[in-house]
């Protein structure tokens, strides 16, 4: 009988061939949701979907772009961004 | 006529030097010129620029000239210093005394040897005591056994 906690959808299904030649379920916590652009909402190229623990392994520059924004803001909203104070300064 | 002439100040809008002053050194063509400063001295599409106010006078264009017109502004550039590999130093084994592990092989070879010895040892001394014992032992039980049916041929004989 499985656990009340497997049964509720938390966990995702993986179905692992064992030594023994049968499979057997494993069960392992979903990945969050894509990081999306904190503007236009589409989801963000260059940082990775994984769980907090596996992000925290991962060296800095891998977890999101090295520019300014990077992981916050898409490329085309970065520009815009970037556009927009340059142009407020000048006035 | 175009905005990004030479000397012009621009702000790089892509990549990983966005956000960062630049000033144009070199046209290349309509779409691309040479820009350097703040950012890394390259090859830019002129999408990618912001431009400036500004102009600034880079006569050569070198990284001299571009340093000394941003130090008139009042930005000093500093240049990345890229580190050089050491060269690897492999440590050599030396050899002069015994490492530990061969110490601690050496001292069981001595004690495996000792036991040997000593299991020898007892061996030859232990195989014809225990022989001899024997011996006599299968002498005696002979003797006793010869003894006793003498004895008893002898007290039938007299009873008959």
């Amino acid at each position: 009988m499985p656990d009340g906690k497997h049964k509720s959808g938390r966990y995702r299904k993986i179905f692992v061939k064992v030594p023994g030649g049968n499979t057997k379920v494993h069960f392992r916590e979903r990945k969050p949701s894509k990081a999306v652009c904190g503007s236009c909402k589409k989801p963000l190229s260059g940082v990775p979907r994984e769980r907090p623990a596996v992000l925290g392994k991962l060296p800095k520059s891998q977890r999101r772009p090295e520019r300014p924004f990077g992981g916050v803001l898409c490329s085309k909203c970065m520009r815009a961004v970037l556009k927009e104070e340059v142009r407020e300064a000048l006035q | 006529m175009s905005i990004f002439n030479k000397g012009r100040m621009c702000v790089k809008l892509a990549g990983r030097d966005a956000g960062l002053k630049c000033v144009i050194v070199e046209e290349v063509d309509k779409a691309f010129v040479v820009v350097d400063g703040q950012t890394r001295r390259r090859k830019v599409n002129v999408s990618h620029l912001e431009p400036l106010d500004q102009t600034l006078d880079v006569a050569g264009g070198s990284r001299e000239d571009v340093k000394a017109a941003f130090a008139k502004i009042g930005i000093e550039l500093v240049d990345k210093k890229s580190k050089q590999a050491k060269p690897r130093v492999k440590k050599q084994k030396v050899k002069k005394g015994k490492s530990k592990k061969a110490a601690k092989t050496d001292k069981k070879a001595v004690k495996t040897e000792k036991k040997t010895e000593a299991k020898v040892e007892t061996k030859v001394e232990k195989k014809p005591v225990a022989k001899e014992a024997k011996v006599e032992k299968k002498s005696e039980v002979k003797a006793e056994t010869k003894i006793e049916e003498k004895s008893e041929v002898k007290a039938e004989k007299k009873s008959e």
